[in-house]
């Protein structure tokens, strides 16, 4: 079921400003990725990468993003995120960056991986909360939020919306 | 006997084969411009070379260590050093390089070797009375 001879890459934008979540769409972001890799890589890199790459899954609320790429060329696009400085919709841009989480060969693996680590980050968040009304209603969405059976291949449905 | 016989025949000799050991290979190339006009001097001629490899490998491809070691500008001929990692990317974008100025090119590379003495003498243009 796994083909060989991909590579998904998970990672997820990081913005100042919260428009830029509006930008979080394929469209733009294949534009953004494609656009750095061309930048740092040249034809040859851009053409290399482009040959099976698609925008595989995305998450606005959190900013997650998984791209499938060749296995070839998985370095040359890992190495060209760091290069997307900002995202373009409707004629508007937004800075951002891409911080790569993880790299994988299939999507459950990075769906695993995506689990172990929105986890975290909601402690994380519950750790860093300001105030008690924050703090409440943190715990009180952790402790609603459950894997149902039949919906069991889209292990996000644990995560809920970050406080923004 | 036996130790002593051991020794002379390890003495013998020693064989070392050492690959992609050289640090950089260096390129004899010329650049044809059919359609004439005005020469490259050595800076726009590096600019040039530069200019192929940031299209065809991007920054990362412009930011390789590549030198022009002699350039003729009546010939338009240039001997190249590049570093080995990156011989196959310089080779790449100079086949591929089409335009200088708006005006037709082709680089034509003569000799290449990882050693720059081998560059003196090319067995091809050898005449043979």
């Amino acid at each position: 079921r796994a083909d060989p001879s991909c590579r998904y890459v998970l990672c997820e934008v990081v913005s100042e400003d919260p428009r830029c979540r509006q930008c979080i769409e394929d469209r733009a972001l294949g534009l953004a990725v494609r656009d750095a890799i061309a930048r740092v890589h040249g034809d040859y890199g851009l053409a290399c990468c482009s040959i099976s790459f698609t925008v595989k899954y995305l998450n606005a609320y959190t900013g997650t993003v998984l791209l499938r790429c060749r296995r070839d060329s998985y370095r040359l696009l890992c190495s060209a995120l760091p290069f997307v400085r900002f995202l373009e919709s409707r004629a508007q841009r937004y800075p951002c960056c891409l911080n790569t989480l993880h790299v994988g060969g299939t999507i459950r693996t990075c769906q695993k991986f995506l689990i172990q680590y929105n986890r975290t980050q909601l402690l994380r968040l519950l750790q860093n909360c300001t105030n008690e009304e924050e703090r409440q209603c943190i715990q009180k969405s952790l402790l609603s939020c459950s894997l149902t059976e039949e919906q069991s291949q889209s292990g996000d449905e644990e995560e809920d919306d970050d406080t923004e | 006997a036996g130790p002593a016989g051991r020794a002379m025949a390890a003495a013998a000799f020693e064989r070392r084969v050492l690959r992609r050991a050289a640090e950089h290979h260096y390129l004899r190339v010329r650049l044809e411009l059919p359609d004439g006009g005005a020469r490259p001097n050595a800076a726009q001629f590096k600019q040039l070379v530069v200019t192929a490899l940031r299209e065809l490998h991007g920054e990362v491809g412009a930011a390789l260590p590549v030198d022009v070691l002699t350039y003729e500008e009546k010939t338009l001929s240039a001997i190249l050093r590049v570093i080995s990692s990156g011989f196959v990317k310089l080779w790449s974008a100079l086949t591929l390089l089409g335009f200088y100025q708006n005006r037709r090119c082709a680089f034509r590379v003569l000799q290449t070797s990882p050693f720059l003495l081998a560059l003196s003498g090319n067995s091809r243009e050898l005449v043979l009375d």
